[in-house]
């Protein structure tokens, strides 16, 4: 579970310093789907950075299963990335010259899956996003959508607790974009992962079980 | 495995700038390695010239002062040596001996044996051997023989020629002039002929004279028989003929004697650091000799050998200092120019857990690839340079020795001292090749430095990404 207490991010440039977020108090439960929404440039990106343990806050605490991700040490926030987070992204970010199979392996190494046992669970976890048959493909060989399953596969193979997209849909097409979104519907209810999608899609928000709006740092609807 | 993997596909990726920046490595240990055997290849020469003067196995030569001209009544009486020349009652020239006894020197040959240095008393080189570092010492003589024939006619000028004579102590081979030379004949000295008629020559004295082994030659009146002939290094100017030492202090001399003494003492230390402080040591035994080591010979090889020796140490070594730097810096650039390209990569796979230090680990590993196939390609550029050198490069020069007394000259009968030489050989000038040599501990070298400058490359790339924040990289894909 998730709980934010009073979080506040700045940035600051020079004399200046910018309000990411502004007093954010948020709890999501274990097995919850949140959608946030809300215009470029108003905070939801540095909600899901917090969230995902890729920044700390500048005041506040966000505690995930009781503990203060501020208070940790790097080591120990990519010991929780690699364990309990999985990361979905508008671009993919699938490596290059990694194959979709080695892309997803690539998840598996910092969470210390033996070898032998990477193989059967790479091959499952691109199986359950309709992507066995293209496990030698690179990315490059890959449709948009593959990519964004791949990428999937990829957050999902380590069986995290907590899955963070941003934007998954953004770069995609209408069709696609459905089956990704039905994809991830359909995963959350299987695992009872905790969803948290950012997006400026309504309709895909809407599909969530909550659904909050970050407005000048600050969220709404979502308490 | 995932990180050879990931390792061989980057670098594929980046193909072109892997090849450049493995070149640039390449071409600096290149250039080292050349320079390298090249360095080596002239301090081959050098030692060649060095040895073949020296001998092998001598660490200091000690001489005796030039000789100076013979005083009024040194030269022995009976010895045909000691003459004058007179115009005879008829016009003819004649040979007056110092016994007062007159000749016509029409058809006659006069034998003039001189020595190159003056003596030094031989109990000295026992003492010498007993001196602190000093392993063995051994005597030698080192004699010219110089020949005036006169013709028939009285009118006519003498004919003269010269040959040099060595008296070698037969018991310590590893010592002295024979000790750098090979057999091509027969054999050469045993302990067993100490005393003995017998002589070794030199195979270009051997070649003048139509000698080969069991020839019989003449010396002081006195003949000897060819037991072998020798070759010595092309770089020296060696003695014309070898006997046993005792046979050597037992000839007469024009002017003094050198019965009981030696004109040269070569002495083997007991280990090359021993060597200045035996210089020492020597020089307080033997105040007025002259004391030499293979380093204060080095000092007077002069010629393109020694212009070589400075190129190779000091242009050639600057300049692959020069170029290695710049392929590291080019390298370093190069690597962190790609780690800037690939912030986003980096920060997702810090983002899915990737510590950063498995992902600086990745970097090096490809920076270390790219020194790896510079290494190897310097190499081999290392020998092609190296080849090229042997090729093109002409023969170097190396002149020895300056070491002269009064002047003399030839032909005979006419008093004189001769030509001091240093240990027996005039200045002169001969021809040495010059072959580079790579060696296994250039190789190496070679090897370190380049997956050095991969590292190098790799490590301010890795600083990079230490610094790198997840939210900051994945940021600049938005």
């Amino acid at each position: 579970m998730y709980k934010l207490t009073g979080v506040t991010r700045l940035y600051r440039k020079g004399r200046r310093s910018v309000t990411a977020i502004a007093g954010l108090d948020l709890v999501i439960e274990d097995g919850e789907w949140l959608a946030v929404q809300g215009r470029t440039g108003h905070g939801k990106s540095t909600l899901l950075n917090l969230l995902g343990a890729l920044d700390r806050p500048t005041q506040g605490t966000v505690q995930l299963d009781g503990a203060d991700l501020g208070a940790l040490r790097e080591t120990q926030l990519t010991q929780v990335r690699a364990a309990k987070i999985g990361f979905i992204f508008q671009t993919f970010n699938l490596i290059p010259t990694l194959s979709a199979a080695e892309n997803v392996e690539a998840a598996l190494i910092p969470a210390g899956v033996a070898r032998s046992r990477r193989r059967a669970r790479i091959a499952a976890a691109l199986d359950a996003v309709g992507l066995g048959d293209r496990a030698a493909h690179l990315p490059s060989e890959m449709s948009g959508g593959q990519q964004q399953r791949t990428a999937i596969a990829r957050a999902l193979v380590k069986e995290p607790k907590v899955l963070l997209a941003d934007e998954p849909t953004g770069n995609l097409d209408e069709d696609t974009r459905d089956d990704i979104i039905a994809l991830l519907e359909k995963l959350w209810r299987e695992r009872g992962l905790t969803l948290v999608l950012v997006t400026h899609d309504s309709s895909l928000a809407g599909r969530a079980q909550r659904v909050g709006v970050m407005n000048n740092g600050r969220l709404t609807g979502a308490a | 495995m995932f990180f050879a993997t990931y390792l061989r596909r980057e670098l594929r990726r980046r193909m072109r700038q892997a090849i450049f920046i493995a070149l640039g490595l390449a071409l600096g240990v290149g250039l080292v390695v050349t320079v390298a055997a090249a360095s080596a290849g002239v301090r081959k020469a050098e030692s060649g010239v060095l040895s073949a003067l020296y001998g092998v196995g001598t660490d200091v030569i000690v001489t005796g002062a030039a000789p100076g001209p013979p005083k009024q009544g040194s030269t022995s009486g009976n010895n045909q040596n000691s003459y004058g020349l007179q115009q005879g009652p008829d016009g003819q020239v004649e040979l007056c001996y110092s016994n007062g006894k007159c000749t016509n020197a029409a058809g006659k040959t006069i034998d003039q044996l001189t020595a190159s240095q003056q003596g030094i008393s031989e109990s000295k080189v026992a003492e010498a051997a007993r001196l602190p570092g000093v392993a063995a010492a051994a005597g030698g003589i080192t004699l010219t023989d110089n020949t005036t024939t006169f013709g028939h006619s009285s009118s006519g000028l003498p004919q003269s020629g010269s040959f040099t004579v060595d008296g070698v102590d037969t018991g310590k081979p590893s010592l002295g002039p024979l000790s750098s030379a090979s057999l091509t004949s027969g054999h050469s000295f045993t302990a067993a002929d100490a005393d003995a008629g017998v002589a070794v020559v030199d195979s270009g004295y051997a070649t003048s004279k139509n000698l080969r082994t069991g020839s019989v030659l003449t010396i002081d009146k006195i003949t000897f028989t060819v037991i072998g002939i020798v070759r010595q290094p092309q770089a020296s100017s060696p003695p014309d003929v070898y006997v046993p030492l005792a046979r050597a202090q037992a000839m007469s001399l024009y002017a003094g004697s050198v019965q009981g003494k030696v004109t040269t003492i070569y002495i083997a230390a007991a280990r090359a650091t021993d060597i200045p402080a035996v210089g020492r040591e020597v020089s307080r035994l033997l105040p007025g000799a002259t004391v030499t080591t293979q380093s204060s010979l080095a000092s007077e090889v002069t010629g393109s050998v020694a212009s070589a020796a400075r190129l190779a140490n000091d242009l050639g070594k600057w300049l692959a200092v020069l170029v290695l730097i710049a392929a590291f810096a080019v390298a370093s650039l190069l690597t962190m120019a790609a780690v800037a390209r690939r912030v986003a990569e980096f920060g997702t796979l810090k983002a899915i857990g990737w510590r950063t230090r498995r992902i600086v680990a990745q970097v090096l590993g490809e920076s270390v690839a790219m020194g790896a196939a510079g290494a190897a390609a310097g190499v081999g550029l290392g020998f092609a340079g190296a080849a090229i050198i042997t090729a093109v490069a002409p023969k170097l020069s190396a002149t020895v020795g300056g070491n002269t007394g009064p002047q003399a000259s030839a032909p005979a009968g006419i008093r004189s001292a001769p030509v001091a030489t240093f240990g027996g050989a005039a200045p002169h000038t001969v021809s040495v090749p010059l072959h580079p040599s790579v060696t296994v501990g250039v190789i190496v070298l070679a090897v370190i430095l380049a997956v050095a400058g991969g590292l190098l490359a790799g490590s301010f790339a890795s600083w990079r990404i230490a610094r790198l924040r997840p939210a900051d990289a994945l940021s600049r894909v938005a």
